[in-house]
């Protein structure tokens, strides 16, 4: 072993070192990967053209045109926050106690399990992620800095839609007979409304839901991921987009090692990173808020006027709210369902701490960190009317206007965008294999197809251009939300007793507050 | 040392936190001598960190003699270094030799104590749910020794159940004791 190792590096070295035959075959190699990113974009806009047109389809209104996917969503969230009578409200401070653990038996602790502390910042790193930097960057170029406003509005509705969801997503869960957890809008939508008589409406769903999120997955969870890693390195240290392919295949290879292999080591390694990584880009963005703190408040005040006048984007108010929509959605995906299929694997008995839990998320994601990365990019000024996404855009936006403080941030910024890219790509490789796996069966086989997939599309989508990836993403991610949302509304009243059941528990002290 | 009853001792507790998802290594028998190899898909996964990191670190050195773009070449310079040496980290615990010898009478691992093979009084096969952050979960079993003082230590960790029952049914009959069922239903 040791032999063969030393040959190879051998080799490897020698092959980088003979520059003069690199020099040469780097034009070419540029060309051959400029004509491949085309080409992959033609596809896309080609194949994939119509899926993103029906999911957005959408009707006029005023001088626009109004998405109806956004409206579904919208409107969801304000039926959940109305029917649970503003529970993200009014249970705001029992899910911070559950978090906490002040409804954790302390003796009941098992070997290995993590404070609360850990839970607390691991549940804000999972939230974290190229939603609250780059896409925020996407809502203000073409939304106008009004896009934060309805982010924040979105985001705190959004938190009873992933009440609902992460409820039903314990409730339902099926243990499989090797102790492993499935769980997620597949199984809630399959097995709840088959208890309420209605079987093939809950098969249709589970299935469409199921199909949605291998879209889902491979769109938003892994292209746009592996896409704006290479962006923020091309901004960072001017790495051309042709070489896209280089890091696609570098980050594949990791992927790779960790959904194919099984290695827990690498995952494990980014799980105890990224709470710094989300912590270093909440410091940042604080250094910046505060070093221009006198910038505060008229960007504020150009937040809220944007909100309602909409000046300079396309659509005036309604282009504004559809956006800062569109990126709240992306970026906390409630409402969407993902986030059910994680949190089913939890350990708790009462599925309702788990909705109360998960309700926390789009607060700190959109609420909290979108809004910082909002201010930071209004504060420095770089996005300009008229906001139709013909200058600064995406995670470029966000970088810049970091840099605008402090040059050396950018470094930082393209350290913590690659590690969130590479956790969100773990993730979504886990929520579509599920999906995958409900639809082809849990063989071995079946699995490996997926994975592989998974992997050779992390090298397409740092390959192709902006904007047929994000196209794409948005449609996939959006697309779930269609199916998952259906199934919520029939679903509501379970979840309506299981809260009254908890929080009748709590009051006659059957669970019992330990702090 | 006084001997220590089983029951005095729960042998259902897994010693390993985490686990991976794949078959790490087998159990080898020669006629004295039963040693661990680890499977060829265990070796390629982390030389994948291994290649990767030392990619990284050509390509940073190509762009240094080119170039000389130096928050590039440090940039990928100390992400090969941090990614090589991370598979590094990881091939270490497959490469090292861990054996039972009947000509020494003992159990090594080169990394805890050795056990006196006489010593040992049972195997037991245990289980554990890996999970994540991420969602991920998976099952990963163990087989690890008991000594009569009560001593437990991994021989193999990783989730092929079918392998590791047919390595622990070849262990007790090598060593003559005796094969424990020790998994317990996972509750969440």
């Amino acid at each position: 072993m040791k032999i063969f190792n030393g040959k190879l590096l051998i080799l490897i070295f020698a092959l980088f070192s003979s520059s003069r035959v690199w020099a040469e075959e780097a034009t070419g190699f540029a060309a051959t990967l400029s004509s491949f990113s085309a080409g992959v974009d033609g596809f896309f806009n080609t194949y994939f053209g119509w899926f993103v047109n029906a999911v957005f389809f959408s009707v006029p209104m005023g001088d626009t045109k109004f998405p109806l996917i956004v409206g579904w969503l919208f409107v969801a969230a304000l039926i959940f926050t109305l029917y649970f009578g503003f529970i993200q409200f009014r249970k705001f401070k029992l899910s911070i106690d559950i978090v906490r653990g002040k409804y954790t038996d302390p003796n009941s602790k098992e070997e290995g399990e993590v404070s609360h502390f850990q839970a607390l910042t691991t549940a804000l790193s999972g939230t974290v992620g190229l939603g609250n930097i780059a896409g925020v960057g996407v809502a203000l170029a073409i939304g106008g800095p009004g896009a934060t406003f309805w982010m924040i509005v979105v985001g705190l509705l959004g938190m009873a839609s992933k009440f609902v969801e992460c409820t039903l997503g314990v409730k339902y869960r099926t243990i499989l007979p090797s102790g492993a957890v499935s769980g997620g809008p597949m199984y809630y939508l399959r097995d709840a409304l088959a208890e309420q008589g209605k079987p093939g409406l809950g098969k249709f769903l589970a299935v469409g839901f199921a199909i949605m999120c291998i879209f889902g997955a491979i769109g938003g969870g892994n292209m746009f991921q592996a896409n704006q890693a290479h962006a923020m390195l091309n901004y960072a240290f001017g790495i051309p987009l042709e070489y896209g392919i280089i890091t696609g295949v570098v980050l594949a290879a990791l992927v790779f090692s960790v959904i194919v292999g099984g290695m827990p080591s690498i995952a494990s390694v980014t799980e105890k990173v990224v709470p710094w990584m989300a912590g270093l880009y909440v410091g940042m963005a604080l250094i910046v808020i505060f070093a221009n703190l006198s910038q505060v408040g008229p960007a504020f005040s150009a937040i809220i006027d944007g909100a309602f006048t909409g000046a300079g984007v396309a659509g005036g108010f309604i282009g504004a709210l559809i956006q800062g929509l569109k990126r709240a959605t992306f970026s906390n995906e409630a409402g969407v369902g993902s986030a059910a299929i994680a949190h089913s694997a939890v350990k708790t008995k009462e599925p309702v701490t788990e909705g109360l839990v998960s309700l926390l998320e789009p607060f700190i994601d959109t609420v909290v960190i979108c809004t910082m990365t909002a201010l930071v990019i209004t504060i420095a000024g770089l996005n300009m009317a008229p906001f139709d996404g013909a200058g600064l855009t995406g995670v470029t936006l966000t970088a810049a206007s970091f840099e605008a403080t402090a040059g050396f941030f950018k470094y930082l910024l393209a350290i913590a965008v690659i590690m969130f890219a590479f956790s969100t790509m773990i993730s979504w490789s886990y929520y579509g294999l599920k999906a995958w796996t409900y639809l082809f069966g849990e063989s071995g086989v079946a699995e490996m197809i997926f994975k592989l997939l998974f992997c050779l599309f992390v090298i397409v989508g740092a390959t192709i251009k902006f904007g047929a990836v994000i196209d794409f993403s948005d449609a996939a991610i959006f697309a779930m939300s269609i199916f998952n949302i259906a199934g919520l509304y029939f679903l509501m009243p379970i979840v309506k007793a299981e809260l009254k059941s908890f929080t009748d528990r709590v009051k006659s002290g059957e669970i019992k507050r330990y702090k | 040392m006084s001997d220590i009853s089983t029951d005095q001792i729960d042998l259902s507790r897994h010693l390993i936190k985490n686990g991976p998802k794949f078959r790490s290594h087998i159990i080898i028998f020669e006629e004295t001598r039963a040693y661990l190899k680890p499977t060829l898909s265990a070796l390629m996964f982390c030389l994948i960190y291994v290649l990767v990191g030392v990619f990284l670190l050509g390509l940073a050195a190509y762009i240094y003699m080119g170039t000389r773009q130096v928050d590039l070449v440090i940039f990928l310079s100390v992400t090969g270094a941090a990614i090589a040496t991370f598979g590094l980290i990881l091939l270490k615990p497959f490469m090292k030799y861990s054996a039972f010898d009947k000509g020494s009478d003992e159990f090594s691992n080169n990394a805890d104590r050795p056990i006196k093979l006489v010593n040992i009084t049972s195997l037991q096969i245990t289980n554990k749910i890996i999970t994540s952050k991420h969602g991920l979960s998976y099952p990963c079993y163990e087989l690890n020794v008991l000594t009569k003082y009560g001593r437990r230590m991994n021989i193999l960790n990783h989730n092929d159940l079918a392998q590791m029952e047919a390595d622990a049914a070849k262990l007790s009959e090598f060593l003559g004791v005796e094969l424990l069922d020790c998994k317990k239903e996972i509750v969440l």
